[in-house]
């Protein structure tokens, strides 16, 4: 009997055991595990319908509305929580105009539980579906994306994707202010997603996404692209591009590429086309500027004359009249013929005014690369500007190193160089407006939906490029060319227009291509306090090419508009 | 003898019958909780499982109230019928038309919609056998060739519950077995001599059904394949983490959604710990605890030896499920379908476990520490 008692007490002590065993683990389960566990659980628990941010507005510096949205929704189905599927398919493929095979087939044959039947859904159409009051049919709020002006500011606005993801352009660059921070609703659900009778509905609102506000003027806008529209339609181009910027502040007031597209009807379909329609050709592609680089060249000897270098020309030095240069053997000739006295001893004023390259030839010679790779790097020709857009070109500058001096002296009026016309205007801002050169921008405050400013975007100076005194100079040299010189199609009566035309040949494979050009007009007013500078490339115009008749006519109207829009009284 | 104690001897272990009822009707409420949505889903009556079990406690009250008073010594006489309906039963699991297929197991025989678990019958066999032969023959218990009838015995019950398959109650059964023969009074050698080959044959279980492996290993880190075999030990713990220390109230559990398999019969216990937390599950097995205290105290005073071992061995199948249902659901063990006793959903077991408990208060009626 003792041995039986024994082993009773044993086992008593080892079930006794086992069921602490037992409470450990449960405490361990329960308690100390308890809240990460639960914490995974929830996950399974709820289903979640998404409340999408309403994108934040683009407007120009005025307020005028040039992105917005409309009232969409999103339509999706719940499968299993749908009691009459015939019903609700016939309702669905003719409310939302959809073919009621496709409806079903969407439905039915799809593994997912939850189906998005369509977007961008309008306000009336929803409401009717609601009328139904099925079950299973979940609605959300969803971006459709509407730009009120349609084919106007396109390559600089960009677009965005049909879930309302910013693909190009501000749209893309901006697109984490402006997309905001979706919500979403919790709906309490079994395991396939049925919601539960008296479940919890919880709702976290969406953060609505920040509105832009541009450097843009609405108004400015609308003269660039109907003058842009006119050129490409008169010159018959291959594209028309235009940018005004303010040369005090680097703002944008206006920046247009033709041809574009209207972006309430994107060619979403055509791909390459798309791309090619919404590139910003002024801030993504480069050219060979021609004349009007030779500001830069005017400004650097300017500036090397005011310092007392004895390589510079003074202003009044009177160069040698003949067409031709001779550089490490090679001949490098006017496009003028210089015959009848043409181009005969012109000062540097003169020389700007007749764009004779012989001329910039000997400054550059004279000056040596050195000396003139300072001011091209000054002027940050060959790095990106820094402007607040996606894609920014960096243009093409031979290295220093491998400069040959024939290269040099084609590099003094515009040839074997490469920039984009951003890059030109924001160069040539910064060699008349004083000196200084400012970084360009499209975006000047950032600014949530009570009107409450996030972030303000200042002026951004990269320093001096040449003194005061020099720009004063070189500026009213410009003034002549507008005047007496090249420029004359852009001269105002009274209003110191002043500017620099240029023409450049294309190369295509490495070989000039004939009849081919690339015309352009960079020009600001006044001269002596320019407050608007724009520049105009048409490229491949038919007929005539010169930037003189091609590009500076454009100017002319578009200074002419902002004249009268903003009733620029005659300077004094 | 104290008075006292005739006098209880008299009158029977009447708060182990009230603690068993009470065990029972606990189930059903949780059987409703578990159950209600995915009976409603399933078979458009959220009262499916609850009616089912209904029947099946009425029924075992009855039968259980006729255990009480029917003398647990006559049962002896019952041993080699009990034992010859347990391994018919058993093999007529296999005959196709009678035995019933489930989730790939041939667990049940069933004629219409009557259908019965026999491996909940083979339990009691084994008890009654092993108790009806030491108490026959005490002494055999000291040698290897005296326990051989009842090891055979186990063994050939074994072997017919792995083959359907059902590890789970196969473990349950082997450990039984063992127990019955180290309460009968088992040398120490030959329980350790059996070990090894115990050993031998659950590796050899392993190696011939691959699934039992992934499932082994499938406890150990269930995140790894939470779709798969780690599933419902992963919605299992969700539901007891979910619970944490008070629970998230009767009738609120969140995982019996569908999204944990089996919430009414073998992880009623999740769904019970999600709903009354840990301090609730204490008291649950405070409860479960009681029956087994009980039943190891009517063991010990049992007049008999035939009622000790009868009395240690239903109060030790009892326990031993109730503990190795407790460590599937929680995780410590390799997740096998087991039912917990008294609670969980199913007809076959809550009928047997109440007669077992009357057979418990009968020798506890006629108990005496005569041996």
């Amino acid at each position: 009997m003792t041995v039986l008692r024994k082993r009773l007490f044993a086992i008593t002590i080892a079930v006794a055991f086992l069921f602490l065993f037992v409470f450990g683990r449960l405490f361990y389960v329960q308690v100390i595990w308890g809240e990460d566990l639960q914490e995974k659980a929830i996950d399974q628990w709820t289903r979640e319908i998404p409340v999408i941010a309403a994108r934040g507005k683009i407007t120009d510096v005025n307020g005028v509305v040039l992105a917005g949205n409309a009232d969409t929704y999103t339509v999706f189905v719940r499968k299993r929580a749908v009691e009459d599927m015939d019903k609700l398919c016939a309702a669905l493929s003719e409310t939302l105009d959809m073919e009621y095979d496709y409806v079903y087939k969407r439905l039915n044959s799809t593994v997912s539980s939850e189906v998005t039947v369509k977007k961008q859904v309008t306000k009336d159409k929803i409401n009717k579906l609601l009328e139904y009051n099925f079950s299973g049919v979940y609605y959300s709020r969803d971006n459709s994306r509407i730009y009120p002006y349609n084919e106007f500011l396109t390559s600089v606005l960009g677009f965005t994707s049909t879930d309302g993801k910013g693909q190009s352009g501000l749209e893309l660059y901006y697109d984490k202010y402006l997309s905001g921070i979706d919500g979403e609703i919790l709906y309490e659900t079994d395991i396939v997603g049925v919601e539960i009778d008296g479940g919890k509905a919880t709702y976290i609102p969406a953060t609505d996404g920040l509105n832009l506000k541009l450097t843009i003027d609405y108004e400015i806008q609308s003269l660039c692209e109907a003058a842009m529209d006119e050129a490409m339609e008169v010159h018959k181009a291959k594209s028309a591009q235009m940018l005004v910027i303010d040369p005090n502040t680097g703002a944008i007031r206006a920046m247009c590429c033709k041809p574009s597209y209207n972006l309430n009807d994107i060619p979403r379909d055509d791909i390459s086309l798309l791309h090619a329609l919404s590139r910003n050709g002024l801030v993504c592609d480069i050219y060979e500027p021609g004349s009007t680089f030779k500001v830069l060249t005017a400004a650097a000897n300017i500036q090397e004359y005011l310092n007392g270098n004895k390589a510079a020309f003074s202003p009044q030095h009177i160069f040698s009249s003949s067409r031709y240069r001779y550089v490490d053997g090679q001949k490098v000739k006017c496009w003028s013929t210089h015959e009848k006295g043409k181009h005969a001893a012109l000062n540097l004023a003169g020389a700007l005014n007749n764009s004779c390259n012989p001329i910039f030839v000997d400054i550059a010679m004279s000056l040596g690369k050195e000396t003139m790779y300072k001011y091209i790097e000054a002027f940050n020709y060959g790095s990106v500007t820094g402007i607040d857009f996606s894609g920014e070109a960096q243009g093409m500058v031979l290295p220093v190193s491998a400069v040959q001096n024939v290269d040099l002296a084609r590099i003094a009026f515009g040839q074997t160089i490469a920039v984009t016309g951003l890059q030109l205007a924001a160069a040539t801002a910064a060699a008349i407006n004083g000196g200084i050169y400012y970084t360009p921008h499209l975006v000047s405050e950032i600014y949530d939906g009570n009107g409450i400013i996030a972030e303000e975007i200042q002026p951004q100076s990269k320093g001096r490029v040449i003194s005061e005194e020099a720009s004063t100079i070189l500026s009213s040299m410009l003034e002549s060319v507008v005047r007496d010189g090249s420029g004359k199609q852009a001269y105002i009566e009274g209003y110191r227009v002043a500017g620099k035309t240029g023409t450049a040949q294309k190369y295509e494979n490495g070989i000039i291509a004939a009849g081919k050009y690339v015309s352009s007009f960079v020009g600001y007013f006044p001269a002596n306090d320019p407050q608007y500078l724009a520049l105009v490339v048409i490229d491949e115009p038919e007929g005539q090419y010169y930037g003189s008749t091609v590009a500076a006519p454009f100017a002319k109207s578009v200074f002419e508009g902002i004249i009268d829009l903003k009733n620029i009284p005659l300077p004094e | 003898m104290k008075l006292s104690r005739g006098g209880e001897r008299e009158r029977g272990d009447i708060l182990l019958i009230v603690a068993v009822i009470i065990l029972a009707v606990l189930g059903v409420v949780f059987i409703y909780s578990a159950s209600n949505y995915s009976a409603s889903a399933t078979y458009g009556d959220a009262f499916y499982f609850v009616k089912k079990q209904a029947i099946g406690i009425a029924i075992g009250i009855a039968v259980m109230i006729f255990m009480c008073f029917f003398d647990y010594r006559k049962l002896a006489k019952f041993t080699i019928p009990v034992s010859i309906a347990s391994f018919v039963l058993l093999v007529l699991v296999f005959i196709p038309g009678i035995g019933v297929e489930n989730y790939g197991a041939k667990r049940w025989v069933g004629v219409g919609s009557v259908t019965l678990q026999p491996s909940e019958i083979s339990k009691f066999a084994l008890i009654l056998f092993a108790a009806s032969y030491f108490s026959a023959h005490p002494d055999r218990s000291k040698t290897f060739l005296g326990i051989l009838p009842v090891l055979l015995f186990g063994l050939a019950t074994c072997l017919l519950i792995i083959l359907e398959p059902n590890m789970s109650i196969t473990v349950c059964v082997a450990t039984l077995m063992m127990t019955m023969l180290f309460a009968a009074g088992m040398r120490i050698k030959h329980a350790v001599l059996m070990l090894i080959p115990a050993i031998g044959a659950g590796v050899l279980l392993i190696l011939m059904e691959p699934y039992r492996l992934s499932r082994l290993t499938a406890f150990l880190n269930p995140w790894s394949n939470p779709k798969g075999e780690g599933y419902q030990l992963l919605q299992s713990l969700y539901a007891l983490g979910s619970g944490g220390w008070f629970g998230v109230g009767l009738f609120n559990s969140r995982q019996k959604y569908a999204f944990l398999p089996f919430a009414e019969s073998d992880f009623i216990l999740s769904v019970i710990g999600e709903e009354i937390g840990f301090i609730g599950l204490l008291m649950f097995f405070a409860l479960i605890g009681f029956i087994v205290y009980r039943g190891m105290r009517a063991a010990s005073r049992a007049k008999d030896l035939f009622g000790f071992l009868l009395a240690l061995g239903i109060t030790m199948i009892f326990g031993i499920q109730a503990v190795i249902n407790a460590l599937v659901v929680t995780g410590s063990i390799p997740p096998t379908g087991l039912p917990l006793p008294l609670v969980s959903s199913g007809n076959t077991a809550i009928i047997i476990f109440m007669a077992e408990m009357g057979v418990i208060f009968n020798i506890s009626k006629n108990g005496a520490l005569t041996f």
